[in-house]
Parts: C-alpha cells; sequence; structure tokens
C-alpha cells in the first residue's frame, strides 16, 4: 500500500485452462504494479510478458473498435482494453478475470465462439438490394430512417451481450441478442428488400419470441446499445410481416435518385 | 409466433378476471362468506366468468411453462411432443374445472 490508502501492487486473478493438461479451470493470482492509466487489457500483456508468457487472451486494436478482448472481469463482461484496473479491484485489492461465460474455453481466457458467429450468419447480416440496381442513381435515406438504425450500427461483435444471455447459456439454438440486433438493421434499412423474408425466419421457436426481455444484454453492452429494445421492435414487426413488406416496396419505388 | 400471442392475449384477460376476482372475492364492501358464494354461483354469468377465467389461467400458465421448458436446449428438440402434452393437459384441465363450476348447485 502507499500513503495515500492506494493500492500500487495488486493482485489479477486470472482463470486458467489448458486443455492438455488440466480437466477443469483453476484460478491463478499474478501480482502486479498499479501505474495510472493502466487497464486490464495492460496488466494481462504485463503479466505474459514478464511473468508467464503462457497467458493466452485474445487482443487486438487496443482501441474498444474491434471486439476482441471482450471477457469476464469480477462476474461482468467488459471489454478488458478499456476498463481501468483500478475500478475493478475490490477491497483486497483483486480483480478477477475469467473468460466470457457460457462458451467453450479453448486455453485459459481464449473462448470458441463458432455458435456465436453461425447464429450471425443465420440472419443474413448482409444487405440485400433490390433486384434491380439502377447504376446511374444512388440510394437516399433520410434523417429520420438513419436515426431509427443507429443503435444497431454501431454494433462490434464483441459477444458480451451474447455471452451474458441466460436464454444462450440454456440453448445454444436460440438466435442471440448480437444476431437479432444485426436483423433489427436489416430489417429497417429501407434499402433492404427482403424485410419480410427476415422476419419470417426470427419468427420461428429460437428466434424473437425466444427472448425473456432479461436485460442482461443491455447490460454488458460495452458501447451502451439496446439489444431488447430491437428486439422488441422485431417482435412487433414480426406480426405485422405482409404490412412490412408493403410499405418496403413502397418506400424503395422512391429511394433511388439521380446521382448528386 | 402463436405461443407468444396466446401468452400475451391470455395476460390481458387474466388482469381483467383477476382485478374483478379480487374485487368480488377478497374486496366486497361487507363480510362475505361460503354462502354468499353459493349465491353468487347459483347466476349463470358468474359461472360462464369462473370458466373464462380458468380458460385464461390454463393458457397463460401452461405457453409459459412450455417456453420456459423450452428454453434448455435438451428439451428443445421434443418441442412438438411438449406442446401436444400442453395441449391434452389444458383441454383435460379446463373439461374437470368447467365440469366441476357448471354443476355447481345450491345445497337443497
Amino acid at each position: 500500500m502507499s500513503d495515500n490508502g492506494k493500492h500500487t501492487n495488486v493482485i489479477v486473478r486470472i482463470q486458467r485452462f489448458n486443455p492438455d493438461n488440466d480437466q477443469k479451470p483453476r484460478m491463478q493470482d499474478f501480482q502486479i504494479e498499479l501505474k495510472p492509466g493502466t487497464t486490464i487489457l495492460d496488466a494481462l500483456q504485463e503479466i505474459k510478458t514478464h511473468q508467464d508468457g503462457s497467458v493466452t487472451y485474445r487482443k487486438s486494436c487496443r482501441h474498444a473498435i474491434c471486439g476482441s478482448c471482450a471477457m469476464n472481469v469480477n462476474g461482468k463482461n467488459e471489454l478488458v482494453c478499456k476498463t481501468p484496473l483500478r475500478e475493478r479491484l475490490d477491497k483486497n485489492g483483486v480483480c478477477t478475470v475469467r473468460p466470457l461465460p457460457y462458451l467453450p474455453i479453448i486455453k485459459d481466457l481464449v473462448v470458441d465462439r463458432t455458435a456465436f458467429w453461425e447464429q450471425y450468419l443465420r440472419v443474413k447480416p448482409w444487405l440485400a438490394p433490390p433486384p434491380t440496381v439502377q447504376t446511374d442513381r444512388e440510394y437516399r435515406v433520410s434523417q429520420e430512417e438513419v436515426a431509427a438504425i443507429r443503435n444497431a450500427e454501431t454494433c462490434i461483435m464483441c459477444g458480451a451481450c451474447y455471452s451474458a444471455c441466460q436464454v444462450i447459456a440454456l440453448n445454444k439454438k436460440y438466435i442471440g441478442p448480437h444476431a437479432l440486433l444485426k436483423a433489427f438493421l436489416r430489417v429497417l434499412d429501407p434499402r433492404d428488400a427482403i424485410p419480410g423474408e427476415r422476419l419470417a425466419d426470427l419468427d420461428g421457436s429460437d428466434g424473437v419470441y425466444r427472448c425473456h426481455t432479461i436485460f442482461n444484454c443491455i447490460d454488458a453492452c460495452p458501447k451502451g446499445l439496446n439489444p431488447t429494445e430491437a428486439i422488441e421492435t422485431l417482435r412487433k414487426l414480426a406480426q405485422r410481416r405482409l404490412k412490412v413488406e408493403e410499405e418496403r416496396l413502397e418506400r424503395q419505388k422512391t429511394i433511388t435518385e439521380p446521382i448528386a | 409466433m402463436r405461443i407468444f400471442q396466446l401468452q400475451r392475449f391470455s395476460a390481458i384477460a387474466l388482469l381483467v378476471f383477476l382485478t374483478i376476482h379480487m374485487i368480488v372475492v377478497h374486496y366486497p364492501p361487507f363480510h362475505i362468506d361460503f354462502a354468499q358464494i353459493l349465491i353468487r354461483l347459483e347466476n349463470p354469468v358468474w359461472k360462464a366468468i369462473d370458466i373464462a377465467f380458468l380458460g385464461a389461467v390454463l393458457i397463460h400458465a401452461l405457453t409459459g411453462a412450455y417456453m420456459v421448458v423450452t428454453d434448455v436446449e435438451r428439451v428443445y428438440s421434443y418441442r412438438k411432443p411438449l406442446a401436444w402434452a400442453a395441449i391434452v393437459i389444458g383441454i383435460l384441465a379446463f373439461a374437470y374445472g368447467s365440469a366441476t363450476i357448471w354443476a355447481f348447485r345450491m345445497p337443497a
């Protein structure tokens, strides 16, 4: 402890698991010096560089935009690159880092995201333009239409919401908040030509009605997005799917204008 | 979607029926006793209300239980047999409960 009562040497407790040697995960403590501005990712990097090179985790951009470093810190899913270590220390100066829950562990803090990406691809996350695209014209989307989908646009696919969802914990066949948020983005996008088909796909027993509005996804999202609200909107739209299709066809008649 | 809608509509019906139930049975302006219940159930309109109440309770409970149980991946593949089991249980419980309410007569 320093004179001002703040911890200078702190413990980072990491869940370790090596499938080649371990039967089940175990916790390992590492002591590091807490410097100003140290994030949890910095701490992991410090441990890997100077104490144990076998500590395994994912990272990439270090700017909270790639979504690689989502982990469970003191029981909450977070991006460790943007989380200051000082803010996550308990009264004993310990910060506990685990891999994202409910996903198979590959090694230490690295999880297998296969189910996550499978569900993502299932909602056809790409834009489906109208069959006849006019190359001499451009799409014009109104400010209101952009504002409606802004919530979903900033998702970085980190998996924090997916791994915090209690329904996913029980059933990997559920599409999940990340993919439903992306589906919301496409369904509401006036350039998309297949909202009816998308809503029909989401209407099944493992689609939007499987969500129990537990709100864990909102709590976990490092970007402050609201997947639950998107799922609720999709539920409402799914119940008037044919009307949505008609409205989209009408909208697409006027969406293209000459290139400015 | 149908299960979701059934549960929502039955929830709205339950809100109405429970309000009536609480006002009539638990918070009457006077003391309620078995004799008054007997008088009330002599009226076929009250019998119809109670039977509708029973229907709403069964639909809401069984659809809710079905949704929660099928959340579990191991059970998920048995969705159809579970749905049929819930329908059969619902019909049997509704028939038994309705017959009991409808057959109710003031003791001689």
